[in-house]
């Protein structure tokens, strides 16, 4: 037998030794794993055992001036089964198809299928949700889930816009505004394994949303809801196509009100008009008719704006200092420009006038005389100092700029005709911004509805503020075109935009729709008030009115009647 | 420790010596291990088999088995086995080439078990045994020529058909490297040279590092093997996280979310389907991720103290066969464990390795616990007056 040798022993205890280094090292490598990188690890496992399900932030809401909420969230219901989870399956077949007003045969259909979670019903009202929630039947789950609301239905619906299904902007200012008003999403986390089946001990672990903050904006829903209802009256009883009104403060660009009727409903924005034939429309030629529906025509369409826009051309020429309010003209009821005869409205002419007559007129030659004295150079650099080649910024989605002249392709005849406020076009918040800044001491204001963003408790957390560009007229000619243009309401052209006891500025357009002779007119008006402080200034616009057509007999007395309602609500009307 | 372990008084007046540490270590192991394998696999088990118990049931009786013949070894005289050593290095080559024939069995993508009377085996297990009994008595008939560079060659040489068979045949690599290994062992132990193995292992060390780097550097080709992919995948397990890296980052996975105190038994998240083969090599992870690092470090300690039992044995053993049977075993049970530990922790490339006795593998636990029989049976060997 062959003994145990000393050198064996002291290997035996080598190869002990190595062992232990080597357990020494892994346990080291345990320590590292299981300590320093334990969280990284800990947080990978985790994520892979979690199953999300997001939950819907509530959105944030819209506010008017006043603290009316003009777009809110409404809490509705998803009711799903769970099949495995399941006890009594008849009565919760009875219970649901009672509750949800469905029939029997399609929740007992979906009660029987074997699947992870079957959805029965959402949109369910709060109050159903509560209901069924009540009755505790195991495997019925009712989730809760914000869905938009708008209290005002079709109220300033192109203004305001509406969400689609997953809670987001579509137009108007639920888009511009989308990041302050959307929130956080939050997660409901559920434990599963591998195949993905829920492990009931684990329990669930929420992540809250985060709600969206509150948008608050100019919008007054009072002066928005009186400007509809006179847009809805003045477009029936003149048969028109259409009907825009803008409601802003001239001296800081804020919009109180922004009508273009027809408007639709925010509530089912989807929904076509009763009226139209839909049965054999392709799926996009109903997304081309509602993109015309939800079209807001007060900035994403441009028109001739005619002789409202010579406001502008009046406020170039006393600025530039071609022409006073005492210069004397004569209207022979036409112009001569080059080659071009241009007529005036009144065939037989206006004979003699000063200028001041000559707007209250309205009278083409003088206008067209104005412009030919500023010339091309001149007027070009009034039309780009008032703004009118730039957009508005009007934080609304999908503002169209304007369709003007090239400086270089602009002659006289031309310029003639854009002196009157033709052959070019610019969008009515374009026009009333413009103005805006002429009548208001010269400051060119930025039109707004943002003011600010709050939080749910009404803690501001943001306010907007916008651009303003000084001096584009001087206070000097600014002043003198509110004398004007209180004259021209007082005894001229716009004398039916009138309002007892109030001191109101205007000027009447009426202008041929292109191509001419297609007997389609647009009729306008733009006033505001009080004459010698604007505080509120209001254009409206009426789109192929029947019979009359002239803006001061179709559009003038609509803006009166806004303003006999809006300026004492205002505070500015002058009773003594 | 040893000394508590003093046999009864047997008819004269010489006392014998049982292991009782040693016997109370393996049987704690296999308790501990029968624990984990239910807290393992019985969510498995009940969603494939319908039965949370079906691999608790199967291993708990291998493991019955397996003492009985342990209990068996561990009463019969080592000696009587030394006549066997070369057959069952025979045995050993026959069972595995019987792989080949219809008698083999192919189980997850691989070919590795026999099916003897109805009951599978993996013949790289028989062969483990048959090495350590062949390698200790080939050292004893060499005798002092195993200090001639020929007898260190021969013995170097001799489980090499073996390795190789294994390594060919079932497509094992980690039997190879593990049979290989408890060879190399036994041939340091009984050879009185140093500078030799610390050659091998630097020479080991050097190609490991030149094949990694080779192929590393080959990675962009796509002539990558299946083991080259193995690499890769340890060196950035998350960059092949969804193929080769997908077991070693879920097992990262379980050690990692375990923390220092664990889960708690019967906690775990990654034996929900989440990590594959979770009873089988990758047992340990989830006993980190259930026991944290303590528990982990409590199992290591557990498998130190069965290999210092060894080297007692080993170093008090009454000869030499008996002495190398037991560094045989040691080396066995040695490498499985730190292989294992290395693989589930990402220090080693991912291979296949059980964690002895703890690990479900009726096969294994069947052949560790005929070990424990010779160790058993060596330790009795010893005389008190020889301690």
């Amino acid at each position: 037998m062959i003994k145990n040798k000393t050198y064996n022993r002291k290997k035996i205890v080598t190869v002990f030794f190595l062992c232990m280094f080597a357990f020494l090292g892994l346990m080291g490598r345990l320590l590292y794993l299981m300590v320093a990188d334990s969280a990284y690890y800990t947080e990978k496992a985790k994520e892979l055992h979690e199953r999300e399900r997001s939950i819907k932030a509530a959105r944030g809401r819209i506010i008017d001036t006043n603290g009316t909420v003009i777009a809110d969230n409404k809490t509705v219901c998803t009711i799903s089964v769970i099949h495995s989870q399941i006890k009594e399956p008849d009565k919760i077949v009875g219970i649901l198809s009672r509750e949800l007003e469905l029939s029997e045969e399609y929740v007992r259909k979906r009660v029987e299928k074997y699947s992870s979670i079957e959805r029965i019903k959402s949109n369910v009202d709060k109050e159903t949700g509560d209901a069924i929630r009540a009755y505790n039947l195991a495997g019925v789950k009712v989730d809760e889930d914000y869905k938009r609301y708008y209290p005002y239905g079709s109220l300033a619906s192109k203004v305001l816009g509406f969400t689609g299904g997953d809670n987001q902007g579509i137009i108007g200012l639920e888009v511009k505004y989308e990041e302050y008003l959307k929130g956080q999403e939050g997660t409901i986390l559920t434990v599963t394994d591998a195949k993905g089946v829920e492990i009931d001990k684990a329990g669930e672990e929420r992540v809250e949303p985060v709600p969206g903050n509150d948008l608050y904006i100019s919008l007054d829903m009072n002066i928005q809801s009186y400007a509809t209802q006179l847009a809805k009256q003045v477009m029936e009883t003149k048969e028109a196509d259409r009907v825009s009104i803008i409601v802003m403060n001239p001296q800081n660009g804020e919009i109180m009100a922004m009508v273009d009727v027809p408007e639709f409903d925010l509530n089912n924005p989807y929904e076509l008009p009763k009226t139209m034939d839909t049965g054999n429309l392709t799926q996009e030629q109903t997304q081309e008719i509602l993109n015309g529906i939800w079209r807001n025509g007060c900035i994403n369409d441009t028109y001739e704006p005619g002789s409202t826009f010579k406001i502008i051309t009046a406020a170039a020429g006393l600025e530039e200092g071609v022409v006073t309010v005492n210069d004397q003209f004569h209207c022979p009821g036409y112009i001569m420009v080059e080659d071009r005869r241009i007529r005036c409205h009144k065939i037989a002419g206006h004979g003699s006038e000063n200028f001041v007559q000559a707007t209250m007129n309205s009278c083409n030659p003088v206008f067209i005389t104005v412009g030919l004295r500023l010339g091309v150079d001149n007027y070009y650099k009034y039309f780009t100092r008032f703004g009118l080649l730039k957009k508005t910024g009007i934080d609304l989605p999908g503002e169209a700029g304007t369709i003007m002249h090239k400086k270089e392709d602009m002659k006289a005849v031309e310029l003639a005709t854009v002196s009157f406020g033709q052959s070019f076009q610019i969008t009515p918040i374009q026009l009333a911004t413009t103005v805006s800044g002429i009548i208001n001491g010269g400051n060119r204001v930025t039109p707004h509805l943002g003011v600010m963003v709050a939080d749910r408790e009404g803690t501001q957390m943001k306010s907007f503020s916008y651009p303003v560009t000084k001096n584009v007229v001087s206070e000097e000619t600014s002043a003198t075109m509110r004398m004007i243009l209180e004259q021209v309401v007082e005894s001229g052209s716009g004398k039916n935009g009138y309002v007892e006891g109030a001191r109101v500025g205007g000027k009447t357009a009426t202008s041929q729709t292109l191509p001419r002779g297609s007997g389609k007119y647009i009729a306008s008006f733009l006033g505001f008030a009080p004459a010698d402080n604007p505080k509120v200034l209001a254009l409206a616009i009426i789109h192929n009115p029947q019979g009359v057509y002239y803006g001061g007999q179709t559009a003038a007395p609509v803006v009166r009647q806004l303003f006999e309602n809006i300026l004492p609500y205002l505070g500015e009307m002058d009773y003594n | 420790m040893a000394g508590r372990n003093v046999g009864r008084k047997r008819g004269g007046q010489q006392e014998t010596f049982f292991d009782y540490t040693l016997l109370f270590i393996v049987l704690f192991l296999l308790g501990f291990g029968l624990v984990m394998l239910y807290s393992t696999s019985s969510y498995e088990a009940s969603m494939e088999m319908g039965d949370s118990a079906y691999y608790l049931k199967k291993q708990v009786a291998s493991t019955v088995l397996g003492l009985i013949v342990m209990m068996v070894i561990a009463n019969i005289p080592y000696h009587f086995w030394e006549r066997f050593a070369f057959l069952g290095y025979v045995v050993s080559v026959v069972l595995i080439l019987l792989v080949l024939t219809p008698l083999g069995i192919e189980a997850n993508g691989a070919r590795r078990w026999i099916n003897v009377f109805g009951i599978s085996l993996q013949p790289a297990e028989v062969a483990k045994l048959a090495m350590i009994l062949f390698l200790a008595s080939l050292v004893c008939k060499m005798g002092r020529s195993i200090r001639t560079p020929k007898g260190f060659m021969i013995m170097l040489a001799a489980p090499l058909p073996i390795c190789a068979e294994v390594y060919l045949v079932t497509k094992n690599l980690s039997s190879a490297i593990i049979i290989f290994g408890i060879a190399v062992l036994m041939v340091f132990v009984s050879s009185p040279d140093y500078k030799k193995f610390i050659l091998i292992g630097l020479a080991g060390i050097a190609v490991c590092a030149l094949a990694v780097y080779l192929i590393v550097n080959a990675a962009d080709s796509d002539s990558l093997s299946f083991r080259g992919g193995r690499i890769l995948a340890w060196l950035d397990p998350e960059a092949y996280a969804d193929g080769k890296g997908f077991q070693t980052l879920q097992a990262l996975y379980a050690i990692g979310s375990g923390g220092i105190w664990g889960k708690g038994l019967g906690q775990s998240m990654q034996k929900l389907g989440f990590l594959p083969e979770a009873q089988n090599d990758m047992i340990f992870s989830i006993i980190c991720e259930e026991l944290g690092l303590f528990g982990a470090t409590a199992v290591m300690l557990l498998f130190l103290l069965l290999i210092w039992r060894f080297m007692v044995i080993a170093n008090n053993a009454s000869d030499l066969f008996g002495a190398m049977l037991v560094v045989g075993v040691m080396g066995h049970i040695a490498i499985q464990v730190i292989l294992n530990i290395a693989v589930v922790t990402n220090t080693i490339p991912n291979t296949g390795i059980s964690l002895p006795f703890i690990s479900y593998g009726g096969s294994s636990v069947l052949f560790l616990l005929a070990e424990m029989g010779l160790v058993l049976s060596v330790g009795r060997g010893i005389k008190l007056k020889d301690l």
